[in-house]
């Protein structure tokens, strides 16, 4: 029973074995990578502020976002998303997150950058709450691997 | 294939895709790239089944030597275990 | 003539026995598959604890072809995260990020917005007729692992499901006609 088919079906299941290995390997290896991420982000002006005709408060709003996210790739980084959002409470909500930009960067020379935007996404609360409310502006990151676990985590990017 | 040929053949395998699969992760983690890792690798398992796949001569240096038919038969079969056990018995 | 019945005989027993064991091998494979699936779904807690991306929508970071692993935990659900949801009326979950969470304060209960990172708008236009925000019980698992290229087997075989009746057809022949 040794014949040709029988070996060359053995080596692709060892081979195929010890690749899913390798990726578990590669995968584990970015446990090893412990990141130092730096953002500034700065509410330069309130554009405008309107009541909807359904009573919920929208906002617009120039930003102005600095961040430093080269120590997050690794050599299975795919990719990194990253967005800001505005947490903030309310009477009727624990928690209301609202992304207000995002962007994706697709390699280390990309990950040290400036810009300067308006809201990309509409910051319309669920009620009438936004009149003077405080709320804190966090940096999500999102880093994607080639293979492997996912890594999410954030930090406050309230200057 | 002869044994030690099919012995051989799955040592060999097992040695040279390991070989190769620590030889991959080392240098695509050093190089950060990986990419590096699996072209690597592919040329590894391609360079292992053109080793191991293909009945070559050096896994035939071993033939099995069989008996030949007139030597067979100075070497009779034992027969049922009762008759092998009465030569014993008739040794003594 | 005896000495020929009894051949026949056993060349038969022999015939019938092979032909168990060869299905009971084939049954090993069909139930071992089984039994990987559903502990799977045991240990994630998600119904389909594997999913196969179908869409560009979440390009680059996922592209067709590209599977994704769920787990399905009681953690609330955050901004950012990748979750995979149904939509009534919808047969097939989409994969998208979660860009906006109104969680309430009495019952817990959350309005999520989704968007994928490739398309230009938010996700209102892919949700039932006049939805807003999907609820807790849309949501089938969020995205934890991901391997790329693999679903490509499962999506060439949805489409063209000749190469599936061809490949189960072939490994079913290998199986019985393999002899151990």
């Amino acid at each position: 029973m040794h014949s040709f088919g029988y070996r060359a079906n053995a080596l692709l299941t060892f081979a195929i074995t010890i690749l899913a290995l390798m990726c578990a390997m590669a995968s584990l290896s970015d446990n090893l990578n412990s990141p130092t991420p730096s953002a500034e982000v700065l509410v330069l002006n309130i554009n405008w502020f309107q009541k909807q005709p359904n009573g919920n408060d929208e906002v617009s709003m120039t930003l102005n976002i600095s961040a430093d996210l080269q120590s997050l790739f690794t050599w299975n980084t795919k990719q990194v998303f990253v967005f800001l959002a505005a947490e903030y409470e309310t009477p009727k909500n624990s928690l209301n997150q609202i992304s207000l930009w995002d962007g994706i960067i697709p390699s280390k020379e990309h990950s040290k950058f400036w810009i300067h935007t308006s809201n990309k996404y509409r910051f319309i609360d669920q009620g009438s709450n936004l009149r003077s409310k405080e709320f804190n502006l966090t940096l999500h990151w999102h880093v994607m691997p080639k293979t492997g676990k996912m890594f999410a985590d954030k930090m406050d990017a309230d200057p | 294939m002869d044994w030690q040929g099919q012995k051989l053949a799955e040592q060999l395998m097992q040695l040279l895709l390991l070989a190769f699969a620590v030889v991959a992760f080392a240098t695509g983690y050093f190089i950060g790239s990986f990419q590096m890792m699996i072209l690597i690798y592919a040329g590894g398992v391609i360079l292992t089944s053109l080793i191991t796949v293909p009945n070559w001569p050096f896994f035939n240096r071993h033939p099995l030597k069989w008996l030949d038919p007139s030597e067979d038969e100075k070497h009779p079969k034992p027969q049922h275990s009762v008759t092998s056990n009465s030569k014993k018995k008739s040794k003594k | 003539m005896g000495w020929i019945g009894e051949t026949v005989d056993s060349i038969k027993s022999i015939q019938i026995r092979q032909v168990l064991t060869q299905g009971v091998s084939l049954g090993m494979i069909v139930t071992s598959a089984l039994i990987i699936w559903k502990a799977l779904m045991c240990i994630t807690g998600s119904e389909s604890p594997v999913v196969v991306v179908l869409s560009g929508s979440m390009e680059p970071g996922f592209k067709r072809g590209d599977i994704l692993f769920l787990h399905m935990s009681k953690d609330p659900i955050r901004a950012g995260e990748i979750v995979v949801f149904n939509v009534d009326g919808r047969e097939i979950p989409i994969v998208h990020r979660v860009i906006k969470v109104h969680e309430r304060e009495d019952t817990g209960e959350v309005d999520v917005l989704t968007k994928g990172d490739n398309n230009y708008g938010d996700d209102r236009l892919l949700y039932a007729q006049g939805q807003l925000w999907l609820q807790r019980h849309h949501i089938m698992g969020r995205a934890v692992g991901f391997l790329p290229y693999v679903g490509w087997v499962t999506i060439i075989m949805t489409e063209k499901p000749i190469i599936k009746y061809i490949l189960i057809g072939a490994l079913g022949l290998l199986v019985i006609t393999s002899k151990e």
